[in-house]
């Protein structure tokens, strides 16, 4: 299997925060989920992968290319979408999509303007006139219309209401029918992810806490429920993090084998959903 | 490369229609033509720099398949692109107003024109988007303003370096102009070209 973004032991540091040590493979022909709270470190991944911050260590390669030698190669088979409108407002969509296309050798015009017609996008109206989905589709249209390889989309969903979501979900779902493609896309809405990701990558305060297949994630993390008794020093060792109440205790493991072993029946075992692991990591960081 | 220098025409088409009247103000009020041609050049490719302050612009470019030595280039190349081709319609506009103007004040124009945008084309790469427009412009009228009287201050009270000047012969005075021009055209360049590498977007 190819890997279509690899970043190896990749540091960039800010004033007041980091991202450190990530090292993350996306594979080719599936579908990715970039999860991780606000702050987490997405978007500075996400800006690196298309070379718009600069690491200051480490090795990004997209395609096995990398961008000191090969940034217009590479550019040419990256479809972009970020969380707010990057196009000139004052702008059309038939003006923009002049000024975008001839950037790509792969422009299909056929193409872009069946994206039009079924995004029923207006094209003679400046871009600032659009609802925050209708720019969302505009910038999917663009992003779709030069037979990219790989689609990166920054936060795709956010600000979206859920019938348009879905929508999105499914047009994503459609376009990796079509053989080799692979979508790399950051959310915080994790219920996008159970419909479509293959693969969940999850940041947490500048670091990869894990990058596994959505079964795995599934398989691996579960959560524990069970009375306070039963937590002493070496029991709360299985928990990635555990949350007390006066009822009993909800805690989150990684090691699901243990908890089976250590508490047998005492104890309900359920499927952690991604939002539970992401809440549980967000209080749980000593444990990492 | 040239998609960015032709991107220029299609992002200012509405600012494009204000370009005429722009210089027939000037003509009409009667200002020189060398004046007229520095003012129209300027026109186009500052616009555009209104435009490329914003970050989401350059998220934009940056990630298309374009280097961001290509972008720079595109720039400096376009706006001698774009002076070009206002000098070609402004002669057009003083000839239709029957105003004389000479090649001298074509190269007058021209040359000032280039060395001003040597001086601020890294500048709009240094300060923070939103104010350096306003700096670039209002340092443009003070300059205008300003320029004349320091000239001519300097022309009385120093009297050596005019004599220097005075005394070089008409070929050799264009001829090192052009070579100052051309020199501080390129290193400008450079600059803008390393520190528009070295940014994060």
């Amino acid at each position: 299997m190819e890997n279509v973004i690899e970043l190896k032991n990749v540091t960039k540091k800010f004033k007041d925060f980091s991202v450190k040590n990530i090292d993350l493979q996306v594979q080719q022909g599936f579908v990715t989920g970039f999860i991780g709270a606000n702050g987490a470190g997405k978007s500075t991944t996400i800006k690196m992968m298309m070379n718009l911050l600069k690491p200051d260590s480490g090795e990004i390669k997209l395609f096995g290319l990398d961008y000191k030698n090969h940034e217009k190669a590479i550019k040419e088979r990256i479809g972009f979408v970020y969380d707010g409108n990057v196009f000139f407002e004052g702008m059309n969509l038939k003006d923009i999509k002049r000024i975008v296309a001839p950037a790509y050798k792969h422009w299909d015009d056929t193409l872009f303007y069946q994206y039009v017609e079924q995004f029923e996008l207006p094209l003679n109206k400046a871009m600032k006139t659009f609802s925050k989905g209708m720019q969302m589709k505009a910038s999917l249209a663009i992003a779709l219309s030069h037979h990219a390889e790989l689609i990166i989309m920054d936060e795709p969903t956010a600000g979206l209401d859920p019938i348009f979501r879905r929508e999105l979900l499914a047009l994503l779902q459609e376009l990796m029918i079509e053989g080799n493609r692979t979508i790399f896309f950051s959310t915080h809405i994790t219920t996008d992810l159970d419909r479509i990701a293959d693969y969940i990558s999850f940041m947490q305060s500048g670091e990869l806490v894990f990058n596994q297949s959505i079964h795995d994630v599934a398989e691996n993390y579960a959560l524990v429920k069970g009375g306070l008794d039963l937590l002493d020093r070496d029991t709360e060792k299985a928990f990635v993090h555990v949350h007390r109440a006066s009822t009993g205790f909800e805690a989150l493991t990684d090691n699901i084998k243990a908890v089976q072993n250590t508490f047998g029946d005492s104890v309900v075992i359920e499927r952690a959903s991604l939002d539970d692991i992401m809440y549980y990591f967000k209080g749980g960081i000593h444990h990492v | 490369m040239f998609n960015l220098i032709r991107r220029d025409v299609i992002l200012q088409k509405r600012q494009l229609l204000i370009f005429i009247p722009f210089i027939l103000f000037f003509i009409i009020m009667g200002a020189p033509p060398a004046l007229i041609f520095l003012v129209a050049s300027i026109f186009i490719p500052f616009n555009t720099y209104a435009y490329d302050e914003k970050v989401e612009t350059n998220i934009l470019l940056n990630s298309l398949p374009y280097t961001r030595m290509e972008i720079i280039a595109s720039r400096y190349l376009g706006a001698i692109v774009y002076m070009i081709l206002s000098i070609g319609v402004t002669s057009l506009a003083l000839f239709a107003f029957n105003k004389p103007f000479t090649i001298t004040d074509i190269a007058i124009g021209s040359g000032l024109f280039l060395l001003f945008a040597a001086f601020t084309f890294p500048l709009f790469h240094i300060f923070k988007p939103g104010y350096i427009t306003t700096v670039v412009l209002i340092s443009f009228i003070l300059l205008t303003w300003i320029a004349p009287p320091i000239a001519s201050f300097i022309a009385e009270h120093f009297t050596t370096i005019t004599d220097f000047i005075v005394n070089l012969s008409i070929p050799a005075l264009y001829t090192g102009a052009t070579l100052v021009i051309i020199v501080g055209y390129v290193i400008s360049w450079g600059i803008t070209t390393v520190i528009y590498q070295r940014k994060a977007f």
